[in-house]
């Protein structure tokens, strides 16, 4: 038997659709420039795709046609030679909308294969966010803000390449820089683009992760039953009314959380989150009311507390709230846990609005997808020189 | 002698239905949640705002019955659920027979003393592909039957989105789905206007007390949209359109604003018609008097990847649709009755 | 024929007299049908004009009108919202009752694909054609004999908050069907239990519930066929028996479940078998139609296994006559002295 060669691209649904399948096309194409055949798909549990609900295309590529259909057998492969991010988000967990419980970003990364990423974080931070794995692994991390676009524009911001040209760094049995060159220049016909691959190979950073490292809390899990188990005529239990809220400091009750669905929690989707300055909440209702997760939860003094089990960092809420700065979407790397925020402005009011300050003041510039037409056409000459100039400094440093 | 209403009333067992009082301002809303969170759907979804606030607007004791569609596939997503009521699914075209079936089985079982008699509500909702597509018989025949109170909402964003994005009847004029993608050679796919469903529905069918158009940017209208087609006895009707994040393509943050911009720009009048009397809503209102200027559908078009491929004869075209509605309608945003007939000039 | 009827079968009439507070009436198949609705209580019935499934609904409507019968009788736009109606009505604790014929059936197939997995009953019968005199037995008796339905935990109301039908996808579909799969074949036992307690309150007995036999203890051939046969299979048997020829008949009343393992055993006692199918199945095994294929398929596993004659007849309700029931027995006789015969043959068609 050949070699098989198994690639997963993890991504955003719909906003990195266009993006996904580009990577997945070409590293097909590019294999099979070097005679080695293969094919890409996407996970058929991820269709059809929701905005942000994390979804996976597989490109498996093999030295003969016997091996590739052996690598075929099965839906999804159970290990990965490289594994590609296109979210650092995504590295605290991917829960799929289709099944249930959270998979680490690094699951199928197999012991000493790579997993490639892009982001702008350090890539200590980077391994520690993601889940601990028992085997060492590789981070290569490409320096970019995560690529967003929708379904019909595409933001043609050189992702797609810059990742590529990683592959063939990180991965050069599976194919060369030249042949991945090769595909792009006649895929796009922009000579540009094929040197944003080679600049990515030339400086893409690699890291090695240790099994010490990383998020130690066992993923959120559920144990499907057996077909005895499961109750009668496809019915299950409605989910239970909420139940009034109580306060960490005073013990007084009032206000409302809703009971919500146990067995999916849609934080996974989230990539910034809402933060609120209690202070400056004039109890509009307008977050509450506007929010399709029905994620915030009343407090007795009827403020508005996202539950960021819930949150799936859509942003409404922001948009909608009539005071500035009172909600505001941060950048969700910064966090490690889901703990109320409401709970903590009770517990150090102080505390919680100067942490408040600076996570609004480091948040990033939005980018989830079109807002006007032309928008792409301003940003992407900005973020093809900004992409260059982070990762210029990175092969400096 | 004709029969009065109260005559057949009687005659047909009519049952009364549930009174449910109108909301005074969002600060007056209940806290409850009857449809809560952990659903599997996009970010910024506002169908399913539309569910939320729809129960939250009916309260504990309603049944939900839900057609086939992004609401069904992806909030009840078997082995879990997000409805605190009770919520079944029906056939992707078969709302108008699910809301029949439920209220005719609860009327009868009351009636026969098998169910204790108390005011229940009767919900059924489909999208565009289920409501204006595929279930219009069945909805139609449903707002034909007085002697059933219950409530059809159809969800609107536009296209089949679960299945990712195919034009609907529903769907607006020269839009992008995978279904009308631009080519080369034609750049727009689809020349169909959208159906103008809500007032089909008012106009045809004279038994039906209550239709509304409504749009989660005016939660309060909207809420108390569902509240009257609840209270006011026999099937009714709402149409509510829902920007749709993924298959309108825009950051999922402006699905408010997006909807604010479809009733700004007059493309998607608010009305409701009660009893036969058609009566325009807010800021629809407030354009018909004159005190709101439309705006331009440029600003609503424009922010919407399905209509990046636009030129600009394709926005005139779009924006002289839209005036004539609001300037030729014998009915103003209503009904599409004109006096006179003018050519339809689409683009090449 | 149809006796009370409510699942798609009929039956024949029993010469005994009436059980006390029973009542013979000369009605059609197709009236009974409604009485027995009546009867049974039913809360939520609906119609849609078909031939002749919709005669049962003119009788329906006219109970309905008379003050006889108390239900929601809906007149509805088409057979799929008519079947989609009961399903709602019987998830929210309504008795229901429904039907269509032919091309109805096929329009309102898609809400059938679901409903059995959601164990909602549904009486729907398929319109066919009969007329016979059956006995209307008592209210009082029939109350004893249907139990209150009563959906329990599957019950749709406020009362009961559950979430029915949610969307299942390939990590659930194979665990629910095999649930249903079980109810299914528990349903063989509540089908004997229900025939048992029914002989028992009304008086009246029909011995193996899944089929009768007529005139097998001594044939060398049977026939084998469902639905509205019976009648000329049986004067044609009787004519045939007198000229010495030993052909019985093999009457199945259910089709799901099928009887496969006691079939099988019974129809392994005879040399040929010929079965009447008045449907077909384009493209099917030996291009038959489906009670033929179903009759193999279960007498595959059998240790005798008679050469299988499959007939196609009596299609879009064209009569099957005593003339082609005697020509199809003798086809099997020719079958059971050893001369091969075609898989499958058209009887009645003008070639």
């Amino acid at each position: 038997m050949g070699r098989l060669y198994a690639v997963e691209i993890v991504y955003r649904g719909i906003f990195q659709k266009n993006l996904a399948k580009n990577i997945s096309r070409a590293i097909v194409l590019a294999a099979h420039k070097e005679g080695k055949p293969g094919i890409s798909f996407g996970r058929y549990g991820d269709s059809p795709e929701r905005n942000g609900i994390p979804a996976k295309a597989f490109a498996i590529v093999a030295t003969d046609e016997q091996t590739l259909e052996e690598g075929m057998a099965k839906y999804e492969p159970t290990q990965v030679d490289v594994s590609i991010c296109v979210d650092d988000t995504l590295f605290k967990g991917v829960e799929s909308w289709a099944w249930y419980g959270l998979q680490p970003i690094n699951k199928l990364v197999k012991p000493g294969g790579t997993l490639i990423v892009t982001s702008l974080e350090e890539p200590a931070a980077l391994a520690e966010m993601a889940h601990r794995k028992e085997a060492p692994y590789q981070l290569a991390v490409i320096k970019a803000q995560p690529s967003f676009s929708g379904l019909w524009v595409y933001k043609d911001d050189h992702t797609d390449v810059r990742i590529l040209g990683a592959i063939a760094r990180v991965c050069p049995e599976l194919f060369s820089l030249a042949s991945v060159q090769e595909v792009i220049r006649k895929d796009t016909k922009d000579e540009l683009k094929a040197t944003s691959a080679l600049r990515s190979f030339e400086r893409v950073t690699t890291y090695e992760v240790q099994p010490t490292q990383g998020n130690p809390e066992e993923p959120y899990k559920f144990e499907m039953p057996k077909w005895h188990e499961m109750r009668d005529g496809i019915a299950i239990p409605s989910i239970a009314p909420g139940h009034k809220m109580k306060d960490p400091i005073t013990g007084t009750e009032g206000g409302f959380q809703p009971a919500r669905n146990p067995t999916f929690k849609k934080y996974a989707t989230r990539t910034m989150r809402p933060v609120v300055d209690f202070d400056k909440c004039i109890k509009c209702t307008l977050c509450w009311l506007a929010c399709p997760d029905s994620c915030f939860d009343v407090t007795p003094e009827n403020l508005y507390d996202a539950n960021l089990e819930a949150c799936c960092g859509c942003g409404v809420c922001e948009a909608v709230c009539p005071e500035p700065n009172c909600v505001t979407m941060v950048n969700e790397t910064h966090f490690s846990d889901n703990s109320s925020q409401w709970q903590a402005y009770r517990k150090d009011a102080e505390g919680y609005k100067a942490n408040l300050a600076s996570l609004i003041a480091t948040r990033p510039e939005r980018s989830h997808g079109f807002r006007f037409r032309g928008q792409y056409e301003e940003q992407v000459p900005a973020i093809i020189q900004a992409a260059e100039a982070e990762q210029q400094k990175q092969t400096q440093a | 002698m004709a029969t009065t209403d109260r005559e057949l009333a009687e005659l047909t067992h009519h049952k009364a239905p549930h009174k449910l009082d109108l909301f005074k301002g969002v600060k007056k809303l209940p806290l409850e949640e009857y449809f809560t969170s952990g659903h599997r759907t996009c970010q910024g979804c506002e169908s399913a705002l539309v569910m939320k606030l729809m129960v939250k607007a009916a309260g504990p004791r309603t049944i939900v019955l839900g057609s086939t569609g992004c609401m069904y596939v992806a909030n009840t997503t078997y082995y879990s659920t997000s409805w605190v009521v009770p919520w079944m699914h029906t056939q992707l075209g078969s709302s108008g027979a699910a809301a029949l079936g439920a209220a005719a089985a609860l009327k009868a079982l009351m009636r026969k003393g098998k169910f204790k008699d108390e005011p229940i509500n009767v919900i059924a909702f489909c999208g565009d592909g289920g409501g204006a597509d595929m279930g219009i018989s069945g909805i139609s025949a449903t707002l034909t039957h007085p002697d059933y109170n219950c409530l059809i909402l159809m969800y609107d964003n536009e296209s089949y989105a679960n299945t990712d994005i195919q034009l609907s009847g529903s769907t607006p004029y020269g839009a992008h789905t995978t279904f009308s993608p631009p080519g080369k050679t034609k750049r727009i796919m689809h020349h169909r206007w959208k159906k103008n469903f809500a007032a089909m529905m008012a106009a045809g069918h004279p038994t039906c007390k209550y239709v509304a158009t409504v749009c989660m940017s005016y939660p309060v209208h909207a809420m108390n949209a569902v509240r009257k087609g609840l209270s006011i006895g026999g099937p009714t009707f709402i149409h509510s359109l829902d920007p749709c994040p993924k298959g309108w393509d825009y950051d999922p943050m402006l699905s408010h604003e997006l909807g604010e911009l479809a009733v700004l720009t007059g493309t998607w009048p608010l009305y409701e018609v009660e009893n036969g009397v058609v009566k325009l809503i807010g800021k629809t209102r407030d354009i018909a008097d004159g005190r709101v200027k439309r705006l331009p559908v440029r600003d609503y078009l424009l922010k919407q990847g399905r209509f990046a491929h636009f030129t600009d004869d394709d926005i005139d075209y779009f924006q002289s649709k839209v005036d004539e509605m609001w300037n030729k309608w014998v009915v103003p945003g209503v009904i599409p009755f004109q006096k006179h007939l003018d050519e339809d000039r689409p683009p090449a | 024929m149809a006796e009370a009827i409510i699942t798609p079968h009929v039956e024949e009439p029993k010469k005994k007299a009436p059980a006390q507070g029973d009542e013979t009436s000369l009605i059609t198949g197709s009236e009974a049908i409604a009485v027995a609705c009546q009867l049974a209580d039913v809360d939520v019935i609906t119609a849609y004009p078909i031939r002749p499934y919709d005669t049962v609904m003119q009788y329906v409507a006219k109970l309905v009108a008379n003050g006889e019968m108390d239900c929601e009788y809906i007149v509805a736009e088409g057979e799929h919202s008519q079947f989609e109606i009961v399903k709602h009505a019987s998830a929210c604790g309504a008795r229901v009752f429904t039907g269509s014929s032919g091309v109805g059936w096929m329009y309102a197939m898609e809400c059938l694909t679901v409903t059995p997995s959601l164990r909602i009953p549904m009486i729907a019968m398929v319109g066919n054609r009969a007329l016979d005199d059956p006995k209307i037995p008592s209210r009082a008796k029939v109350d004893a004999f249907l139990p209150r339905y009563d959906r329990k935990d599957l019950l749709l109301h406020p009362d009961n908050p559950i979430t029915v039908a949610p969307q299942a996808n390939e990590d659930w579909l194979m665990e629910i069907r095999r649930g249903t799969a079980a109810a299914m074949e528990r349903s063989a036992g509540v089908i004997r239990e229900a025939y048992a307690d029914f002989e028992r309150i009304f008086g009246r007995k029909y011995g193996n519930p899944f089929f009768e036999e007529y005139m097998t203890d001594d044939a060398d051939v049977v026939l084998v066929g469902m639905g509205t046969l019976s009648n000329p299979v049986r004067v044609a048997i009787r004519q045939m028996r007198e000229e010495g020829k030993k052909v019985g008949f093999v009457r199945l009343r259910w089709f799901r479940p099928f009887p496969a393992e006691e079939l099988a055993k019974s129809l392994g006692r005879f040399k040929a078998v010929g079965v009447i199918d008045r449907d077909f199945s384009l493209g099917s095994p030996y291009h038959s139609g489906v009670v033929a294929t179903e009759v193999r398929t279960a007498l595959y596993q059998s240790e005798n296994r008679p050469q299988v004659v499959g007939f196609i007849c009596g299609l879009g309700g064209r009569e099957v006559t005593l003339p082609d029931v005697r020509k199809m027995s003798e086809i099997v006789s020719q079958a059971a002295s050893g001369k091969p015969q075609p898989a499958t043959q058209w009887i009645g068609l003008r070639e």
